[in-house]
């Protein structure tokens, strides 16, 4: 009797185990496969093609490492990084409080502010590609309201090109991040605010005392989605500018896609993925340990 | 009376509020009227005066020509194909496998569920490059089941996550009562689970099926034949980056518009379903 019970629980665990085999199945094959592949091909000098190879140890990191443009890439990746994650978020958030205390208009905000998320970042990037032309209409809007001296090639110069693909993305990706502060600001009893209003707090107080210690768990949710989103982000800075003036705006995301498809260097592609994949795993961590540790205090 | 002074501050505090959210929303909308302005102009009058709508010189001209030159039909029936095969793996085998772990709490599932999550944040750039060798080994590039595998395996971890927290909310009595009836696992899961996953499926559809309808990294990589190319691919190759070459303006602005229509109509039936979408996803994360 008893064994008969074990064996049920047995065949019921098989089935369970059967359920997730076709998912795992795609899953390892054409998601964790190509990843440890890349992991190991990344020390040998594999071009895809070739049935041998040998191990050829950290050569290829040392010739992606000494590549001229490398610096330039990193250094693109960890500006974008830099300036948009935080203005993101602070605006995304402003934007969710304002939504949240406009009444029945918040719901239209919402709408229109979210609808350029769901556009194709080929759609994106060509419109802000026109919008940043010389003859485009940032400048004709300069022009209108007399401020000529800014009048620029905006993505064609160096000191411009990437605040403005930071300013183009940050509109494409706010509507997301405000509806996830949203979500959270929905959270909070609406009576905290009701007696701070009583007690006289001021606007500013309420965001910096209440509403950001209670909303915690939406900013790190959101830092870390945004790092990574921004860190891994291909389709719109390619359309945008496809990493111009020279590699002035190109990411490590864009130059795996170079190294693979445009300068067919296998072995190079492979190490500049894993170290892409090493930043986002270490920034990923330190960021979760960070603000984690945040929320706790402001618990 | 003090609560009536702190009603008339309230009400002007959101006179305020509505003033500054309608400027900025003014402004942040404005690319996008931008779009929509001349791609309804006759082609003479576009990006003169680009932002004011003259009812005198509006035209379909350039969208009926874009449609016709980028061969619309075809690349949007190979944007659905694509989309349908791949969210329809990623709901029936991902839910499956939820509702096997969710119901198994076996070590060996739980540490595969944990392995899962933490592909989450794993960049696709990581598994690119073999991927396609891969594909190129099967005969699966130009290939719509060949695309379809691919966003498949690149979000199922997200998909597995979801629906896992979602069915270990419903009360495993459920289940067990189901058994009780002479219910074996796959039949509960078909005529007792499934129903309840509405919801959830709905957040899993918006999450990444618009990534997946909007992509381009994915088809630029495995499509070569441009009969086979999605709106997205279409779009880059047809107008490209918009450089200093000739620009045929009526294509560009026309173009653009016609790949974002199909968006634009389901969001505007389907609104609050995105917003609450979203916003369920996020919690979930």
């Amino acid at each position: 009797m008893v064994k008969a019970g074990l064996s049920q629980i047995q065949r019921r665990h098989l089935v369970c185990f059967l359920f997730t085999l076709p998912a795992l199945a795609v899953v390892f094959v054409f998601f964790l496969f190509p990843m440890l592949r890349a992991l190991l091909f990344s020390f040998t000098n594999w071009d895809g093609i070739a049935r041998t190879y040998q191990w050829v140890g950290l050569k290829n990191f040392e010739a992606v490492v000494a590549d001229s443009v490398f610096k330039q890439i990193v250094f693109n990746t960890f500006y974008l990084a830099i300036i948009y994650v935080p203005v993101l978020n602070v605006v995304a958030l402003l934007l969710a409080v304002g939504i949240y205390n406009a009444g029945k208009a918040g719901n239209v905000y919402r709408a229109m502010l979210f609808f350029p998320n769901l556009l194709s970042m080929t759609v994106i990037g060509m419109i802000w590609n026109i919008i940043y032309r010389y003859d485009g209409l940032l400048n004709q809007f300069l022009n209108a309201i007399g401020l000529k001296i800014l009048i620029q090639d905006w993505l064609g110069q160096v000191n411009t090109v990437l605040p403005a693909m930071s300013v183009t993305i940050i509109w494409f990706a706010v509507g997301y991040y405000l509806l996830i502060y949203l979500a959270g600001l929905n959270t909070v009893p609406v009576e905290i605010y009701e007696s701070a209003e009583v007690e006289g707090v001021s606007s500013w107080q309420k965001l910096v005392r209440i509403t950001i210690p209670l909303i915690a768990p939406s900013i790190t949710i959101n830092a870390v989605l945004s790092t990574i989103g921004i860190i891994t982000l291909f389709d719109l800075p390619f359309v945008l500018t496809r990493g111009g003036p020279g590699f002035k705006s190109q990411t490590i995301a864009m130059h795996v896609y170079a190294y693979a498809f445009q300068q067919l260097r296998t072995s190079y592609a492979l190490a500049l993925a894993v170290i892409l994949g090493g930043f986002a795993i270490l920034i990923t961590a330190l960021e979760l340990n960070l603000l984690r540790r945040r929320e706790e205090v402001a618990r | 009376m003090r609560s009536k002074h702190l009603l008339g501050y309230r009400r002007r505090a959101r006179v305020g509020v509505n003033v500054v959210m309608v400027l900025i929303v003014l402004l942040l909308v404005m690319p996008l009227w931008y779009v929509l302005n001349n791609a309804f102009k006759v082609e003479r009058e576009i990006l003169r005066r680009p932002l004011v709508l003259l009812p005198s010189a509006m035209t379909l001209d350039s969208v009926a020509r874009s449609f016709v030159a980028m061969k619309y039909p075809r690349c949007f029936m190979n944007s659905a194909i694509v989309l349908v095969l791949s969210c329809g793996f990623l709901l029936s085998l991902g839910s499956l496998a939820a509702f096997g772990i969710a119901m198994a709490n076996t070590r060996f599932l739980n540490t595969v569920y944990v392995v899962l999550v933490a592909m989450i944040t794993l960049p696709f750039q990581l598994a690119m490059v073999p991927l396609i060798f891969l594909l190129k080994g099967l005969g699966l590039i130009n290939s719509y089941l060949g695309i379809a595998l691919v966003y498949t395996g690149w979000f199922m971890p997200f998909i597995i996550f979801l629906y896992t927290g979602f069915i270990r909310t419903v009360p495993k009595e459920l289940e067990e009562a189901g058994r009780v009836d002479g219910c074996g696992l796959l039949r509960s899961f078909v005529s007792i689970y499934a129903p309840l996953l509405k919801p959830i499926t709905g957040t899993v559809l918006i999450l990444r099926g618009v990534p997946i309808w909007n992509d381009l990294l994915v088809p630029i990589i495995t499509i070569s034949r441009s009969t086979m190319s999605t709106l997205p691919l279409k779009l880059y190759s047809f107008i490209g980056t918009p450089g200093s070459t000739a620009i045929r303006w009526n294509l560009v602005f026309g173009s653009t518009f016609i790949v974002s229509l199909p968006i634009l109509l389901v969001f505007l039936f389907l609104q609050r379903y995105f917003v609450r979408g979203v916003a369920a996803g996020a919690i979930k994360g």
